[in-house]
């Protein structure tokens, strides 16, 4: 196990280091920070003085080393256009980007699961057609027009939920939360419900999938004819047996709303990082491009090392070596 | 009885006078207001852009303060005058105090104005050689030439407080801004909301609105959302495709008005040109003259920008210094295919040529449409232009002089200052002669005659010359054709009933000129 995790350590480590130099080296070709930060009538020697504040007067290679040393001094640079640390910027977002996409994941699990494990045990039930057709309208309709059309018809239309925005916060431990005010569930519900969509039909996709495939073993029949109840051979027996593809999906997806839920912020201005992302990339502003695809990286590692715990939790036969 | 009565009709006064303070309590007016982006900054030497624009009015006072209109009056000057031709004398208002309740004093002007040297917008005061305190409310400025609009550029410095900011620092400063502005800074929550309370010691008397809240709303199809739900009160830049919805909606207005920003094509005048084959036959008046001449700008406004845009008449609007009074491109120069390609051939290039238009497609309205629109137009005289489109984060940095990739430009370009100098000075003027001329002069343009007048312009102390000056350089131009103005976009505000928002020139929201009810 302690040598597990000392391999995984190194492969992250690895795979930060990676992120960095490609995005070092994208960045040369997006455009020239300055330009984004000087007035477009600036005179060279205004030009020089920008360049030198944001230390972009040296080479690359210096610019890189620089980054390099002060981030092994917990320096994670500065934003050109911000003039705040990049860091700060990031993390100010990243609470309610993570309780939307928990709260979205919450959804997809509660929804997908149950109608998954019915869909696979009754493949051709027409309540089961119906889910399923509904899923391939989970997977096929783009998140920014199912946001676009919750927005008209249950802020708009009918006036049932706001539009967009955070609404009230509670506090913990210095972090604002929505989820601790009645204001704040009402605000997240529609953007929770647009980003859930997708995961949702994927997951009730492979659960059915999963428990179709399962239902034709023999330990499944064993345990019908020794008389467990058909609710416990399914959710017992099967689901378990059944659920090991879907958790791996379910730790990419966690892993790809946290970091890209840019469009569903966008659409119901939810005040989380993905923005940023976006943003800064227009801007050309390194420093927080760097941090995020690193803190990116990094989430996804850490994710995937939980993925592997609960392999081993599920399927005793699994040990992580 | 008699002392009863009156005990009683005091008493009764005075609940009468609780009721109404409550009442009062109850109504004080708020809005709140969707804008396209969260400021990046509240320090106004950090940087500039128009989301924290819009903030640093409403924290910040200038010396010279611009109004609605483009008009320049006092501000935390009481008035100035000119020493002599390079020294003009500042008189400052008594009794202005900072949010923190410190004296803003003539210290705090040479601050910011020293400040501004060393920080990132050196520009802002770019024409200041010195600064001097002459007492605790008098400051005299030196400019390195005469200068007559310095008034103009002041509007644009806000002064901060010696004692404030240099104990704060200036990354601190953008979080925790303080100035002598109609409003101060309560909350800002990254890209959730920003409020702003009045200040109410304000020296130019408190706001009306004692709360303004701004939502930066980025998708402008939630913004209008916002607005038909309540949410906001007000929202920048409506979307044109939601014009007609919120015009048909009970309970709500849009407000139009065209803005300062004119977009523009700038032609290269070297004889080789990067993307021409050959000599660059734009050297030749005649061909600029088919080129403008081949552009519908009435069809580009009804079909690509939904008729709201305002095609231009010259380079600056009617409002600045240097407009020529009837003067008009569109009836100089009106879209005339025949005319165009007898030009064309004048000049020897009967079967035109080929050339690159380089061109954004995400700083203003439509940009790639119509530049897709112009490749059509021009392709009716047989100048076929190859369409190089990107981002504006790569565009600058690529055509920016010594401009190597480009032949022709589509950009915009706005001059809240209200002078046409700056612009004609920074487009125009030819190339590495002086510094700080022609910087952006991406068409290599070089008139002796057009510098000699802009040399002749920032050497005048009079604003009166300097117009007439400026006149004449706008006729040379519109004759010369070095570039070609296109339209002006327009703002575009919805606002639901009750609220009173004259848009400013300048697109800076101000809601101390703004009321609720």
């Amino acid at each position: 196990m302690l040598g597990y995790l000392l391999k995984r350590l190194i492969q992250m480590i690895l795979v930060l280091w990676v992120v960095s130099v490609i995005v070092f080296l994208m960045m040369s070709f997006t455009g020239d920070p300055v330009f984004m930060v000087v007035p477009i009538d600036a005179t060279d020697s205004e030009i020089a003085q920008a360049r030198r504040l944001l230390g972009l007067d040296q080479s690359l290679p210096v610019q890189y080393w620089k980054f390099l040393s002060s981030i092994v001094q917990g320096d994670f640079g500065r934003s050109y256009v911000f003039r705040q640390p990049a860091m700060t910027l990031i993390l100010e977002r990243l609470p309610a980007t993570v309780e939307m996409v928990l709260v979205a994941m919450g959804l997809a699990v509660l929804v997908a699961i149950p109608l998954g494990v019915y869909a696979g045990a009754n493949p051709n039930g027409r309540l089961s057609r119906t889910i399923m057709a509904g899923s391939l309208l989970g997977i096929s309709l783009p998140g920014f027009w199912v946001g676009m059309v919750l927005i008209y018809l249950f802020a708009v239309h009918w006036g049932i939920f706001p539009s967009s925005g955070r609404g009230d916060t509670g506090e913990i431990f210095g972090l604002r939360i929505s989820l601790l005010t009645l204001d704040g569930w009402h605000h997240i519900a529609l953007p929770a419900i647009t980003l859930s969509l997708g995961t949702m039909a994927i997951l009730l996709r492979m659960t059915r999938a999963g428990m179709m495939e399962v239902s034709r073993q023999d330990f499944m029949k064993f345990a019908r004819a020794k008389g467990v109840p058909r609710k416990d051979v399914l959710y017992g027996h099967g689901l378990k047996n059944a659920l090991i593809p879907v958790v791996t999906i379910f730790g990419l997806q966690l892993g790809d709303l946290i970091a890209f839920a840019t469009i569903t912020e966008t659409i119901f201005s939810w005040p989380g990082m993905g923005k940023l992302l976006i943003d800064s990339i227009y801007r050309a502003d390194r420093p927080v491009i760097v941090v995020y695809l690193m803190l990116v990286a990094l989430i996804f590692v850490v994710i995937n090392f939980i993925v592997d715990l609960v392999y081993t939790l599920i399927d005793p036969r699994i040990s992580l070596k | 009885m008699k002392f009863l009565s009156r005990t009683a009709l005091r008493a009764g006064a005075v609940g009468l006078a609780v009721l109404a303070a409550t009442g009062a309590v109850a109504q004080e007016k708020s809005v709140t207001i969707g804008i396209t982006a969260d400021p990046s900054h509240l320090y106004p030497l950090a940087g500039e852009e128009l989301s924290s624009n819009i903030m640093y009015y409403h924290l910040y006072d200038p010396l010279v303060k611009r109004t609605a209109e483009l008009e320049f009056v006092p501000g935390l000057a009481e008035s100035w005058e000119n020493v002599d031709d390079t020294t003009w004398r500042f008189k400052l208002r008594e009794g202005v105090t900072f949010h923190n309740g410190n004296a803003f004093t003539a210290d705090d002007v040479v601050f910011t104005v020293n400040k501004a040297k060393e920080s990132i917008r050196p520009d802002l005061v770019a024409n200041i050689a010195e600064i001097r305190k002459i007492d605790d409310l008098t400051v005299e400025i030196t400019t390195p030439a005469p200068y007559a609009v310095l008034p103009n550029d002041l509007a644009e410095v806000l002064i901060l407080d010696e004692e404030y900011t240099t104990e704060t620092g200036d990354e601190q400063m953008d979080l925790k801004p303080m100035g002598t502005g109609p409003y101060k800074l309560d909350e800002w929550i990254k890209e959730e909301k920003l409020v702003l309370s009045a200040f109410d010691d304000y020296w130019a008397g408190a706001p009306k609105i004692k709360q303004v809240t701004f939502r930066p709303i980025t998708n402008p199809a939630t913004r209008t959302a916002a607005l038909l739900t309540g949410e906001v009160d007000v929202i920048q830049d409506l979307a044109v495709r939601d014009v007609e919805r919120v015009r048909n909606e009970d309970g709500f207005e849009v407000i139009t008005r065209p803005s300062l920003l004119n977009v523009v094509l700038a032609m290269d005048t070297r004889a080789k040109s990067p993307t021409i084959e050959g000599d660059n036959p734009m050297t030749d008046q005649r061909v600029r003259e088919a080129i403008a001449r081949a552009i519908d700008v009435d069809a580009i406004n009804k079909i690509v920008m939904n008729g709201l845009a305002t095609p231009s008449e010259q380079f600056v609007p009617a409002s600045h210094t240097g407009y020529v009074e009837g003067m008009n491109f569109r009836e100089m120069y009106p879209m005339d295919i025949e005319k165009a390609k007898a030009l064309l051939a004048e000049a020897g290039y009967p079967d035109g040529f080929t050339m690159t238009l380089d061109a954004t497609n995400n700083r203003y309205v439509n940009d790639a449409q119509i530049a897709q629109a112009l490749a059509s137009m021009l392709a009716k005289i047989g100048v076929t232009l190859n369409l190089n489109i990107m981002p504006k984060s790569n565009f600058w940095g690529y055509i920016r002089v010594p401009t190597e990739n480009s032949s022709f430009i589509m950009s915009g370009w706005d001059v809240p200052a209200g002078d046409a100098g700056s612009m004609y000075g920074a487009l125009f003027y030819t190339r590495d002669k002086r510094e700080g001329y022609g910087q952006v002069n991406r068409g290599s343009y070089s008139n002796p005659e057009l510098d000699k007048l802009i040399d002749a312009a920032d050497s005048t102390p009079s604003l009166e010359k300097r117009d007439a000056i400026l006149q004449d350089a706008t006729k040379l131009l519109m004759a010369d054709i070095p570039m070609i103005p296109l339209h002006y976009e327009q703002d575009i505000y919805g606002v639901r009933d009750g609220v009173t928002l004259v848009p400013r020139t300048d697109k800076f929201i101000w809601a101390y000129d703004m009321d609720v009810e």
